[in-house]
């Protein structure tokens, strides 16, 4: 008994002894971390973040021409003159049409076995350049051919006029002299996703899906709205999708239903409204029959 | 009996509106058409499933005398469509409008105002020869329009299946999906103590109306099976020696045993066209399926196992099978060509399974799961994938579809009760309601639809 506790206690003051010596403590050290630049941004611009590099330079905000301090008006097209008068479209405004493509030789079948490998090549230059000569010809011929307007049958009255063509000045709420790169429609003013997603939101309430049916792939109707000034619904919406028998029916009375039931969209700002006057949505009930 | 006739929309369509509505159709043709440009494009993946609010105001009566049978009928009308889980209907009392002629078009906006997605509105008028005439309306309250409309002729004493009829095309219109109010339910009426019980057969509407015995409760029956034509009924009965399978005519009341067989002869179906009666005969201590037409009497074994193969139930289309058997140990589903043939194994998992049938619209075979001392009712698809279970608790038996395939009715005994009553579900697992009958009730058997 005490023989063996000696051991033990000698044993553990060993082990103590031993871990006094081996285990030596690394300090704990908090290296103080680098501080982070931080922007406040609202919801509507962090929808609006664009796709780019992190630590690239942030550009100014597109512009786009004004020439005129006025109720906002936007052109396509700056290249004709500016008159007070009405405007005037001509086809001498149309675009020329596109560069020829070089034709070029297509590429030969792959010569099947059995055959004399010195003929086949002698073929292959023949052909090689009967393709070449050919692409020549089509070339010169397109080179002779003025460039004509395109025809539209929308735009006949255009293509009579011979006068040249005029624009009347664009307008806004500050004269800007040099837009920057830009689409007339595709304006700075954008919806932002977070006020889709509060449409969204509101008509995921408000639909009504047939429950249980045998294919819901049947029920996926899409529809275009179009939109007032105050949210609501400015005409009947328009189904874009084509389908017969009941069940298509009653998908297409529900998802329309939805939208009646949903206006007016208030969640869309006013400010926005150009984006936003027409929206197209598919209703398709996916997602609640994978679960 | 009946013939309807498609009512035309008022106020929707009429002829001067059809012309202005070409004329500005011709000049959207004129119009250049806008540059495409880039529309705002929103996906909706996702629906809320929630009843349908619907305004039923009472049915208008066309004569003075009518008013009560046209109360009745919306009254009908609006059971049904509460029991069937996907429409809410709204109490009168909110309504706004007063509807007394059906004829106009409904104020809208006081019913938009109380919510209602939908309304219905009748009339019932006598006519001179004594004939019935049901008219009704369906409008979409938020787009405006009537979306059905039509009118019925019956005799006076048929208010109640007019009723009905009205209900499925009101369903019809709003789910996209066929109805099933226009049926009825073949069922096995107990009454008496536990120890003597009598077991009748009875027929009903399927909201529970128009009970009425078929036999007299001599003999203990069960497993009553409705025929296409809903005019017959194939059941199992103990007679005074050994069960057989029995061929009876609702009408006319007339009995026969189906076949001459040694064995007693047991759970019988009809084949979906109704010339053949599908059913197990027993074999010694095997049971095996056999087939019998009804118009040459010919029968066809269709399985030869060791084992006891029986409930089957032939898919929609008539051409496969699926039934209960013991053969791998314990009870599971199996399927197989409606010729006979190797079957196989659908059911797996814990437990065993019995009674499966076939859904009318083919895409789910229903069953009763027994595991763990319970007893479930559930469905899976025919291939044996997408296993769920719709109720489970003490004893749950006998599914059975409604003509839609929308809705399964059972039997249900809870423990300690004193016998079992009706039920239904929804195949989504929702809604589950219990159906009046005059006494306990189990065995239930859907028809198809009446018309």
């Amino acid at each position: 008994m005490k023989t063996g506790l000696t051991i033990s206690a000698l044993a553990h003051a060993g082990l103590l002894l031993w871990g006094l010596i081996s285990f030596n403590a690394r300090p704990l050290e908090a290296r103080p971390t680098d501080s982070l630049p931080v922007d406040i941004i609202s919801t509507k611009e962090f929808s609006e973040l664009t796709k780019g590099v992190k630590n690239a330079p942030k550009v100014e905000e597109s512009k786009q021409l004004v020439e005129k301090v006025a109720e906002p008006r936007t052109v396509d097209d700056t290249s004709a003159k500016i008159s007070e008068k009405r405007e005037v479209k001509t086809a001498a405004a149309e675009p020329p049409l596109p560069e020829p493509r070089p034709a070029e030789a297509k590429p030969e079948k792959k010569p099947p076995p059995k055959t004399d490998p010195i003929a086949e090549t002698l073929k292959k230059e023949e052909a090689k350049k009967r393709a070449e000569e050919r692409a020549k010809a089509k070339q010169q011929k397109q080179q002779q051919q003025k460039p004509q307007p395109k025809f539209d049958p929308m735009q006949i009255a255009a293509l009579l006029d011979k006068r040249d063509p005029q624009r009347q000045a664009v307008t806004g709420e500050a004269v800007v002299p040099m837009p920057s790169l830009g689409t007339s429609s595709g304006s700075a003013s954008k919806i932002s996703q977070s006020e889709l997603d509060a449409m969204r939101a509101r008509l995921m309430q408000l639909w009504n899906p047939p429950a249980g049916v045998q294919n819901p792939q049947e029920l996926v109707v899409r529809i275009r709205i179009k939109l007032g000034r105050d949210g609501r619904l400015a005409g009947p919406p328009i189904v874009l999708t084509s389908g017969r028998g009941t069940i298509f029916e009653t998908a297409r009375d529900n998802a329309i239903r939805a939208l009646f039931r949903g206006q007016p969209f208030n969640m869309l700002s006013p400010s926005t409204y150009e984006a936003w006057k027409e929206i197209e949505i598919t209703f398709d009930p996916r997602d609640m029959y994978n679960g | 009996m009946r013939d309807p006739d498609i009512l035309p929309p008022y106020g929707v369509l009429d002829r001067r509106r059809l012309l202005i509505g070409a004329g500005a159709a011709a000049g959207a043709l004129a119009l250049p058409v806008q540059s495409a440009r880039a529309v705002v494009q929103l996906d909706v993946t996702q629906g809320t499933v929630q009843p349908m609010p619907i305004a039923l105001p009472d049915f208008v009566g066309g004569t003075p005398g009518d008013s009560e049978v046209a109360r009745n009928v919306s009254s009908v009308i609006t059971a049904n469509l509460r029991r069937c889980g996907l429409f809410v209907p709204i109490d009168p009392a909110a309504f706004i409008e007063r509807v007394s002629n059906i004829d106009t078009v409904p104020r809208f906006a006081d019913w938009r105002t109380i919510n209602a997605q939908a309304l219905v509105t009748g009339r019932m008028t006598r006519q001179s020869d004594g004939r019935l005439k049901a008219e009704f309306r369906l409008w979409d309250v938020f787009a405006g329009q009537q979306l059905a409309g039509q009118q019925y002729f019956t005799v006076p004493d048929n208010w109640r299946r007019i009723a009905h009829i009205i209900s499925d095309a009101i369903y019809q219109r709003l789910t996209g999906e066929k109805g099933y109010f226009d049926s009825r339910v073949v069922f096995v009426d107990e009454s008496g103590p536990k120890e003597r019980r009598i077991k009748r057969l009875a027929i009903m509407d399927q909201d529970g109306a128009n009970v009425r015995y078929l036999t007299r409760g001599d003999d203990l029956v069960l497993t009553p099976r409705f025929s296409p034509s809903t005019q017959e009924i194939t059941y199992m009965s103990f007679g005074q020696s050994e069960p057989r399978v029995f061929l009876l005519n609702i009408e006319t009341g007339q009995r026969e045993v189906v076949g001459n067989f040694p064995g007693m002869s047991f759970a019988p179906r009809f084949s979906p066209d109704g010339q053949r009666v599908i059913m197990s005969l027993q074999q010694g201590r095997n049971a095996n399926l056999y087939v019998l037409d009804l118009r040459s009497k010919v029968t066809t074994r269709l399985t030869d196992t060791p084992a006891i193969d029986t409930a089957p139930s032939y898919s929609p289309d008539g051409t496969r099978i699926c039934f209960e058997s013991d053969r791998g140990g314990s009870q599971q589903i199996y399927v197989m060509s409606a010729s006979g043939g190797t079957a196989q194994r659908i059911s797996f998992g814990e437990g065993s399974f019995s009674t499966p049938v076939w859904s009318p619209r083919g895409d789910a075979i229903a069953f009763t799961k027994i595991g763990r001392g319970q007893f479930g009712i559930g469905t899976m698809r025919p291939d044996g994938s997408g296993e769920r279970m719709l109720t489970e608790g003490f004893h749950n038996e006998g599914p059975t579809f409604s003509p839609n395939g929308r809705i399964i009715m059972f039997f249900r005994e809870a423990s300690g009760s004193a016998g079992p009553s009706l039920y239904t579900v929804d195949i989504t697992g929702r809604n589950e309601q219990r159906v009046q009958t005059p006494g306990f009730a189990s065995d239930p058997a859907w028809s198809p639809l009446l018309s």
